[in-house]
């Protein structure tokens, strides 16, 4: 059964491939079947044929070559410069030799720093996806590792040296206090008035009971040894009527 | 042994001196290969002054790389991987000279040199003026395919790359390349089929001259 569809299809691909319908037996008996797959066939092949033939007549002349080439050696030679030094680096480092490698300056080339500088191709987004697998492990690998610790050792007890501050003893000066309460004679005033008996009258009793005790308990500080400082106070009065 | 397999054996001799910074055998390669790399660069760019700087730049890329060369293909497989990879680089990093493409009008200024050199006949013979017409078709049809779909057309077409070839080389899908090349047919056949009104124009404008 003719399929138009798939016969220019077929056809189609044979004549980019520059294969002639005429050796494939297949493509000539459906193109003698239809008219129009002939046609179109036909019509095809001489544009393709058209094409191929501007590409001929598109090639520069030859006297163009010349000049193309030397500007092309020349960019060639520019380029060169830096690829000829990296020759001249090799050569160096061969005649150097491996033993001198650590001791070539500037050693670029050892295995250590060849380790370092080695580089993998990794596709973005597998680079992206790997770091945010790091960024979402690293925390919880680190939480699982503190809770993996044993409690005794989360209390650690630190002995802070602790000054004990000496007490030195010093003297204290000691306050004795002595109280004595002195009583001492009064001059009674002595007044013209009638009431000049009732005030010797009471004199005699006060003074006679004053001296009394006076005489029995004397004031004396015998005993007493005084510090530095002495304080003495003296506390006026006594009777309650004193002036 | 045959001629190709003297040519085979010659390109890994000559690869194998520039391997030792032999400038001398990198431009005997050059000299070889140049034309069908300059062509491709034609086409994709659509400008003589784009494919001139653009295919100096793929041999730069190329001399630069040659160390990395493992002969495990041949030398103009190896050539043409790093072409592919300088044509999409190229779209990437900047426009085309001319946003365009080569016009009528410049391609009949006899009198530039440029356009001059772009054919061999230095004749204004019929056929002369047909071919720049032609050319200028061609031009156009691939002018409105997409950098990707037209280089997919070049490599299937003039280099005879199988589909998987090419999906490798410019890293998309077999689909995607098909889509590309079958698009470039339909507008190549559009524009130089004979029964196109362009091309009766070619051919009157061609006998006019």
């Amino acid at each position: 059964m003719h399929n138009c569809k798939e016969t220019r299809e077929l056809f189609t691909e044979l004549l980019l491939d520059g294969i002639d319908f005429r050796s494939d037996h297949a493509i000539s008996v459906e193109l003698s079947r239809c008219t129009e797959c002939r046609s179109e066939f036909e019509t095809l092949r001489a544009t393709l044929r058209m094409t191929s033939r501007v590409t001929e007549t598109a090639a520069p002349a030859e006297d163009y070559w010349p000049a193309y080439h030397s500007k092309l050696r020349q960019r060639l030679v520019d380029a060169q410069t830096p690829t000829t030094s990296r020759a001249q680096a090799q050569r160096h480092k061969e005649k150097l030799g491996p033993l001198f490698e650590p001791l070539r300056p500037g050693a670029g080339n050892s295995l250590f720093v060849r380790l370092l500088k080695t580089t993998l191709p990794v596709p973005l987004p597998l680079a992206v996806a790997l770091v945010l697998i790091a960024a979402l492990v690293i925390p919880f690998a680190i939480r699982a590792a503190r809770k993996d610790v044993p409690a005794s050792n989360t209390t650690t007890i630190v002995r802070v040296p602790v000054e004990v501050p000496v007490v030195q003893e010093k003297p204290v000066i000691q306050e004795k206090i002595v109280t004595r309460v002195v009583y001492r004679d009064r001059q009674p005033v002595v007044r013209a008035t009638k009431r000049r008996g009732e005030a010797s009258r009471a004199e005699s009793t006060f003074a006679k009971s004053q001296r009394s005790r006076t005489e029995a308990v004397p004031a004396s500080f015998a005993g007493f040894k005084p510090s530095d400082e002495v304080k003495l106070t003296v506390i006026k009065g006594g009777v309650p009527n004193e002036k | 042994m045959t001629e190709r397999d003297t040519d085979a054996a010659s390109d890994i001799d000559l690869v194998r001196r520039a391997q030792a910074e032999d400038i001398d055998a990198f431009c005997l390669l050059a000299e070889r290969y140049a034309r069908r790399i300059y062509l491709l660069a034609a086409h994709y760019c659509r400008n003589t002054q784009d494919a001139e700087d653009l295919s100096q730049e793929v041999w730069l890329k190329a001399y630069q790389a040659v160390q990395t060369f493992r002969f495990d293909s041949s030398f103009y497989t190896w050539l043409r991987r790093i072409t592919i990879n300088s044509f999409l680089n190229h779209r990437r990093s900047s426009f085309f000279r001319s946003h365009g493409q080569t016009t009528a009008v410049q391609l009949l200024q006899i009198d530039s040199e440029e356009q001059e050199a772009l054919f061999q006949s230095s004749s204004r013979s019929q056929e002369n003026i047909y071919n720049k017409l032609l050319f200028e078709s061609v031009v156009n049809a691939l002018a409105e395919l997409t950098p990707a779909q037209r280089l997919a057309f070049l490599l299937r077409h003039y280099e005879g790359m199988t589909y998987d070839e090419i999906a490798t080389a410019m890293n998309c899908s077999i689909g995607t390349v098909k889509k590309g090349v079958w698009r470039a047919i339909g507008k190549l056949r559009a524009r130089l089929s004979p029964e196109s009104d362009e091309q009766e124009t070619l051919t009157s404008l061609a006998s006019e001259y």
